[in-house]
């Protein structure tokens, strides 16, 4: 002990008791917990876990509690219709916070103590960038249905997607709004990876076609973006390109447009377009706003199955539906795996790259071998508060 | 095991920031909320240095503390001269104003994008890439902090700081230049933190600016606020015990819905009690 | 065409929010003498409130304002009676206070996403009508205009109160001196107590009004509170009159700011700002 500690024995008693209680509990949750799960797997034949590596707290729980209850839809239907190969599937889901550090937490979790040998996620690309090498490591396949930073392309053979990377939608933007004739496009970028991503790929085009981009950048927190559209309006330009991370984010920048008495032509990303309540609710502002998705098309069967099962479930409209239709196919696409190669991380990242034109809410799906989902964006405009395809 | 070894990392990674900032707050009594921005600064110093140089992982340890002595001499310059608790506002302000100095830094921060692709150590030849050898360097780097902070609580130095925070007028009145011990603790702590952020960046070989904000800050006060001020033992304690906390709680049966927040909810309540009943915390001798 | 109209509406809009909020803190301050960081967060649990009682069970607006208003007040008159009080009661330093607000801040954030999920909440939809006016040249919504008329009138209603009642007298008092407030017979305990529960009040409609115009997440409280505490100090701390000045100004710096300089340095500007008035002119825009 310390000489400083002021020497009495009570103290170091006290530090002693604490310590062994801290113990006592640690220890007694863990073991509660195993036998909670011991139970369950007395029943029938054992379940097959899925790790899940989702923003539970912090700036993007939104995501994340939409993200698990969409998870939970697609596996209690399965399971409801037998399961995968007779056998259950249960997530094990893990709080990674958007941010590096809980995400490789984490995965090494659910990659050394579970033992899983699949990990949907993470959400947050930063989330998806920081699990790639334990994943690797431990040779377990990490599926994420949400990021799409261009600097996963590739990175891992163990990582894939069936969310496009960001760079096919900023160009197929950029590649209309040059044919519409526009030569100065305004733009307001949130802050997040996702919205520079699309930004990037954007300006790339737009500027190499001799085209001008007036760009203000906004914080995730900020609710107030008065100033930064007086600017952007200020500016004359063609169209405002709305390049959010959130249809929420979004609606705050819809509705402060219309409170500044201006209707200019606007191009909105993906993870506006999905959102049908945002689109519809300014159906005014947005008419003939364009946009590029890779799917969200409401006349899939299956999406609107989602849709209208995540309503009587959870008694809310699913909140991003760009990321709700892959979320929901992800785990159809694992169970597709498992029953073609088996429970096996190694076996089912290879198998991923063989997916071509697997059908789901989402569309047609197809794995490049560099993990990413290949097709474009396909253009679409906003008319009557509706989506439909550009022409 | 891994799983262990990597919890066993982090907690090395906590228990360097707790030291560091148990020196800045347990030894001059300001609360400091910019802490997040020194281990920030040294956590992009890193990475930027050793995925567009060929600059060896300890070279750029060496350069993050330069970086951070400069950085934490300016703040801590302005912030003493900030009377009680504004202190403690002024230190948000500037854990804020680095924080945008990363999300806006363009292409030499990459912004939110974040710096992906960070190389592990290497020396003479022999890579810290396991996690078990990390580990390894990871405590090595804690043992080191641990008895610099100890020496410097049993210096001359230390005994002036403690004299200090129980009478600053008296020592004052004997004509201690006061300001200028607590700006040197002050950058002694940035650059231990530094360090931290150095091993975090290696280990996670990713950064992004969503690790240095100012919940991260008062994550860091309530470790040390739980292991006891002016402890470095307590430190050490709190480190521990709050970062596997978290962990342990993933082994509970809670529902997924609410076992995140309730978590939250948790740690906010455990500060409350804190402060009521033991704001000494475990073993403190300090109370702020 | 000249923004500059419109600017000062966007000045105009964000400052009356903020002498609202500044206003609820500078009472909180001057009279309890601690930083309360959990002040901020009853703008959420206000607003909430709102949406629960008008969006989820239908009641009207005429109902579920006063309703939310008065849940605010409680929350916080029971932070101080359950927390405050007892901790102020054994003379704990200010740095102990401010712990245990934070303790609070991060309790009610995880409830309120326990209760209503991290989602945001956009309250306009509840309005009936909320015509844009032009004027001079900017615009306005009539909510906004309403905003400003309240910032306005609760700044006079609290001016006089403080001024002509007797009860008012007592807070200044308290604020000038509390030990002597009491030697002369005055309940400071009870009376800070109400001065938490008008505070909780205050923040709360600005809650409201914010939640009606932009929209309310269960985070919000943090950075709204850093814009409060800023505009207070930034104008003086204890005096009303300089607490509009300072909103106003913080306002049109950062409106301003955005125009001049870039949006995405918008924290920055603000902070800067905050950390210029705190080293030299800690008492704020006006001399003393």
């Amino acid at each position: 002990m310390e000489p400083d500690a002021q020497g009495n024995g009570s103290s170091v008693a006290k530090t002693a008791i604490w310590l062994v209680i801290l113990v006592l509990i640690v220890g007694g949750l863990i073991v509660y917990g195993n036998k909670g799960k011991e139970k369950k797997e007395e029943v029938v034949k054992e379940p097959i876990k899925i790790g899940v590596i989702l923003p539970l707290t912090g700036d993007a729980a939104s995501y994340g509690e939409g993200a698990r209850n969409v998870y939970q839809i697609a596996a209690d239907e399965i399971n409801v219709a037998g399961g995968v190969s007779g056998r259950m599937l249960e997530f094990i889901i893990e709080d990674s916070k958007c941010n590096g550090k809980d995400a490789t937490s984490a995965a090494q979790k659910l990659v050394n103590v579970d033992k899983v040998q699949v990990i949907l996620g993470g959400f947050c690309s930063g989330e998806s960038i920081a699990a790639t090498p334990v994943a690797a490591e431990a040779k377990v396949t990490l599926f994420s249905p949400g990021s799409s930073s261009p600097d996963l392309t590739g990175i891992s053979p163990y990582f894939f997607r069936n969310y496009p990377s960001d760079a096919s939608q900023g160009k197929a933007l950029a590649d209309t709004a040059i044919a519409k004739g526009w030569k100065k496009v305004a733009l307001i970028q949130e802050q997040t990876d996702y919205a520079l991503g699309v930004y990037k790929a954007f300006a790339e085009a737009f500027e190499g076609a001799g085209g001008v981009i007036v760009k203000e950048e906004t914080s995730t927190a900020n609710s107030d973006f008065r100033s930064q559209l007086t600017k952007l309006k200020a500016a004359k330009a063609d169209a405002l390109f709305v390049d959010t991370q959130t249809p929420a984010m979004s609606e705050r920048i819809f509705k402060q447009i219309q409170d500044l008495k201006w209707s200019p032509a606007i191009i909105i990303n993906d993870a506006t377009a999905g959102d049908v309540k945002v689109i519809s609710t300014y159906k005014t502002l947005l008419e003939g706003a364009l946009t590029a998705e890779f799917s969200a098309d409401p006349n899939n069967a299956q999406f609107a199955k989602l849709t209208a099962d995540y309503k009587t479930k959870f008694g809310a409209e699913l909140p991003f539906q760009a990321y709700g239709q892959t979320e929901y196919d992800a785990v159809y696409m694992i169970k597709a795996a498992i029953e073609a190669v088996g429970y096996n991380g190694e076996k089912i990242a290879a198998w991923s790259r063989t997916v071509i034109d697997w059908k789901g809410a989402s569309g047609s799906v197809t794995i490049g071998t560099n993990g990413d989902r290949v097709g474009g964006h396909t253009v679409e405009v906003v008319k009557g508060g509706k989506i439909e395809k550009y022409q | 095991m891994e799983y262990l070894i990597h919890l066993g990392v982090l907690v090395s990674i906590y228990a360097i920031l707790a030291l560091s900032l148990n020196l800045v707050m347990g030894y001059t009594g300001i609360i400091s909320l910019t802490h997040a921005a020194f281990f920030g600064f040294g956590a992009y110093t890193t990475a930027i240095l050793s995925t567009r140089t060929n600059l060896n992982f300890f070279v750029t340890v060496l350069v993050g503390m330069l970086l951070t002595s400069v950085l934490s001499l300016l703040i801590g310059r302005v912030l003493s001269k900030f009377r009680g608790d504004f202190v403690a506002l002024g230190s948000v302000a500037f854990n804020v104003i680095v924080w945008s100095i990363l999300i806006n830094g363009g292409d030499f921060t990459r912004g939110p994008l974040g710096i992906p692709g960070i190389p592990r150590p290497e020396i003479f030849g022999f890579s810290f890439s396991s996690n078990s050898s990390f580990l390894i360097l990871a405590i090595a780097c804690l043992l080191l902090v641990f008895f610099a902070a100890r020496f410097i609580e049993r210096s001359s130095f230390g005994r002036v700081l403690k004299a200090i925070r129980e009478d600053e007028e008296a020592l004052q009145v004997f004509g201690y230049r006061v300001v200028h011990y607590k700006l040197a603790v002050f950058v002694i702590g940035a650059c231990m933190a530094a360090v931290a952020g150095s091993l975090y960046a290696s280990y996670i070989t990713f950064v992004d600016p969503s690790t240095f904000t100012v919940t991260e800050s008062i994550f860091m006060i309530s470790i040390i606020i739980l292991g006891g001020l002016a402890s470095n033992k307590g430190a050490v304690i709190g480190a521990v015990v709050l970062t596997l906390l978290p962990e342990a709680l993933r082994f509970v049966g809670f529902p997924a819905d609410i076992a995140a927040q309730t978590r939250q909810a948790v740690y906010g309540l455990m500060l409350i009690l804190l402060m009521l009943y033991r704001p000494q915390g475990f073993v403190g001798e300090y109370k702020l | 065409m000249d923004i500059v109209p419109q600017l000062i509406a966007n000045s105009i809009i964000a400052g009356s929010i903020y002498t609202i909020l500044a206003l609820g803190f500078n009472l909180i301050f001057s009279t309890a003498k601690f930083i309360d960081m959990g002040y901020g967060v009853l703008t959420a649990v206000c607003g909430y409130g709102v949406f629960f009682l008008s969006s989820k069970l239908g009641f009207s607006l005429a109902f579920s304002i006063p309703v939310a208003l008065l849940v605010s007040g409680l929350v916080s008159f029971s932070a101080y009676k359950l927390i405050y009080r007892p901790l102020r009661a054994r003379k704990a330093s200010g740095a102990i206070l401010l712990i245990a607000s934070l303790g609070v801040l991060f309790f009610l954030q995880a409830i309120l996403a326990i209760i209503f999920t991290s989602q945001f909440q956009g309250l306009s939809s509840i309005l009936t009508s909320n015509q844009t006016l032009e004027l001079w040249g900017g615009t306005m919504t009539e909510l906004q205009v309403i905003t400003t008329g309240i910032a306005l009138v609760l700044s006079l209603i609290v001016l006089i109160f403080l001024k002509g009642s007797r009860f008012g007298k007592a807070i200044i008092a308290i604020s000038d001196d509390e030990e002597v407030s009491k030697i002369i017979g005055i309940d400071t305990d009870n009376l800070i107590g109400i001065v938490f529960f008008i505070g909780g009040i205050i923040g709360g409609l600005g809650g409201i009004l914010i939640g009606l115009d932009t929209g309310i997440e269960p985070t919000m409280g943090l950075p709204w509170f850093l814009s409060a505490a800023s505009a207070a100090i930034i104008g003086g701390i204890g005096n009303v009159y300089a607490g509009i000045a300072g909103a106003f100004f913080l306002a049109f710096v950062e409106n301003f700011g955005i125009w001049k300089v870039a949006g995405e340095w918008r924290l920055t500007i603000v902070f800067v700002v905050l950390l210029v008035f705190l080293t030299w002119r800690p008492q704020g825009m006006f001399p003393r």
